[in-house]
């Protein structure tokens, strides 16, 4: 049980997708101009991940190593045709607002990435909360990026005016360069929470370290305390 | 690089020679250069308020307050020294008042030298690590989203002057004849509060060539720039298109070329490479100003060319021995 919470709550803040990981970035930017529109993606790729873990982990032991990626990609494709026809009778507004980007979820790294870091290689339970917290994660970056960018980009929230009278909307946020100036500002910011955590949790073990292994907020740390 | 020993007289000559302490201090600090453009400033920010009254004092006040403001707190936010004793927030906060119109809303001066400072500056780690001048960045983002409330046209309504270059845009040469050159260069035109005055930026950046503050190559370049490219235009068909000395003396050429293009972290320091940045944005602006959008193009031309002076740099002579 713990275990299971453990690949669970990853997914939440030590491995967001978008934010810690930078993977799935291109419907990080393409799609998050509205939280509507981030919240729906993130839906869809809440779906596809956790049924793809499942049955990837379900087949593990019967797909030749040789092969793995063709039927891990056949898999996620045919679970994509299913959310885009979903889509299409139930959600037809998101299904045109998201475009191009519903069928790119096969090829989204993330689907890909967890099928081989991690559904390839352990039961079907763990699979099944590894996708679900890894998915829960990247909706919850989409929607935060999407209503962070609509607000001040539109000045509403899930299309409902959020702001004050006479606010006039900062359109760029909006565009497409809006997407990138947020998406590193957020970065920054998660990187900036990281590094404070770190320094307050190793402020009494960690004074023997010195430099950049006694910080843990960056990759560079983790190495040295690997070495 | 390798540094090569010069007593050795080995294949890499050494670029960079360090000699023992003591060394002569040439005097020159960053607090030094940046009293010195804001002298130059001066004149073009006094007949501002000759102008333009109090509504432009408000506006440069506004700009130069929330400018330091901004450093203050990036300082302190990254746990470093407070730098704004360095002055240069004062000339960023200048600088984007300069390019706004007098009458411009306060809060669009707020963002728009917020981010100057903080996105264009700070978040590169200060002065000197800028990839493009901190004061275009605000300008172009709120330029970008509130043209109506940052354009000149719209907001100078109370005055009998016109804006040369919004003529020029939708009467073409015919909309232009009223305007005298003398008015052009007294700044009697609407534009931003500092950079229209044409005469008195041109006074401001002869000083700043003369102290040696800015290199004269930048400005000279940029001008000629605008000048060959208009001209070029010009001669295939005046009865269309705006004669050279028209487009030097209107909108913020002449502003950019001395006080904007000269940033001295985004451009080059060789002579060829200056010279190829500066004529690349004075090109730019006529190409902006005649199929752009933009009628005054001249923030968004030196911001291109301020992302080509990494490939500008290349152009240097190739070190003896090196193949």
């Amino acid at each position: 049980m713990i275990r299971m919470w453990k690949e669970f709550s990853k997914g939440l803040w030590k491995e967001l997708p978008p934010f810690r990981l930078m993977l799935g970035l291109c419907p990080t930017l393409a799609v998050t101009a509205s939280a509507n529109d981030g919240l729906g993606m993130g839906a869809a790729v809440i779906f596809v991940l956790t049924l793809s873990n499942v049955l990837i982990s379900l087949v593990r032991k019967i797909i030749p190593q040789k092969v793995r990626i063709a039927c891990y990609i056949a898999i996620a494709a045919t679970l994509v045709v299913v959310v885009e026809l979903l889509m299409q009778a139930f959600a037809y507004p998101l299904y045109q607002s998201l475009g191009i980007f519903v069928p790119l979820i096969v090829v989204n790294c993330i689907i890909l990435g967890r099928a081989e870091a991690f559904a390839g290689k352990n039961p079907v339970h763990l699979a099944l909360v590894d996708g679900l917290g890894i998915g829960i994660g990247y909706m919850i970056s989409l929607t935060f990026l999407g209503s962070l960018r609509e607000v001040l980009g539109k000045g509403t929230w899930f299309g409902h005016p959020v702001m004050w009278d006479g606010f006039e909307p900062f359109g760029f946020m909006v565009m497409a360069p809006g997407a990138f100036i947020a998406l590193g500002l957020i970065v920054g910011a998660m990187n900036f929470l990281n590094m404070r955590m770190a320094k307050k949790k190793a402020q009494g073990a960690l004074q023997e370290m010195d430099g950049c292994a006694a910080c843990g907020g960056c990759a560079m740390a983790t190495k040295s305390r690997e070495l | 690089m390798k540094s090569g020993n010069p007593e050795t007289g080995g294949m890499v000559p050494c670029l960079l020679i360090g000699e023992s302490a003591p060394h002569i201090h040439c005097g020159r600090t960053i607090r030094g250069l940046m009293l010195d453009i804001i002298i130059a400033m001066l004149p073009s920010a006094v007949l501002a308020i000759v102008y333009w009254g109090v509504d432009a004092l408000r506006v440069m006040a506004l700009a130069v307050a929330v400018a330091v403001l901004a450093e203050a707190a990036c300082c302190r936010l990254m746990g470093r020294k407070s730098s704004i004793d360095d002055l240069n927030a004062v000339v960023v906060g200048l600088l984007v008042a300069f390019m706004l119109p007098a009458g411009v809303a306060w809060w669009a001066v707020v963002v728009g030298v917020g981010l100057s400072i903080c996105l264009g500056k700070m978040v590169f780690g200060g002065i000197g690590a800028n990839p493009v001048p901190a004061a275009l960045v605000g300008y172009a983002a709120i330029s970008v989203c509130w043209g109506i409330h940052v354009d000149p046209d719209t907001v100078q309504l109370a005055t009998s002057w016109s804006d040369p270059l919004t003529k020029l845009k939708f009467f073409g040469a015919a909309g232009i004849e009223k305007f005298g050159y003398a008015d052009l260069l007294f700044g009697r035109q609407i534009g931003g509060l500092g950079s229209a005055n044409v005469g008195m930026i041109l006074l401001g950046g002869l000083y700043l060539v003369a102290r040696r503050t800015v290199r004269w190559q930048i400005p000279l370049a940029f001008l000629l720039g605008t000048a060959v490219v208009s001209g070029l235009f010009y001669m295939a068909a005046p009865e269309t298109y705006a004669p050279p000395l028209f487009h030097l003396l209107t909108g913020g050429v002449m502003f950019a070329a001395f006080f904007i293009a000269t940033d001295y972290a985004c451009s080059p320091s060789r002579t060829a490479a200056m010279f190829l940045y500066g004529v690349l944005g004075g090109a730019l602006v006529v190409l902006i100003r005649v199929y752009g959008m933009h009628v005054d193009g001249t923030a968004f031309a030196v911001l291109l060319a301020s992302l080509v002076v990494p490939y500008c740099v290349l152009l240097r002579p190739k070190p003896f021995g090196v193949k």
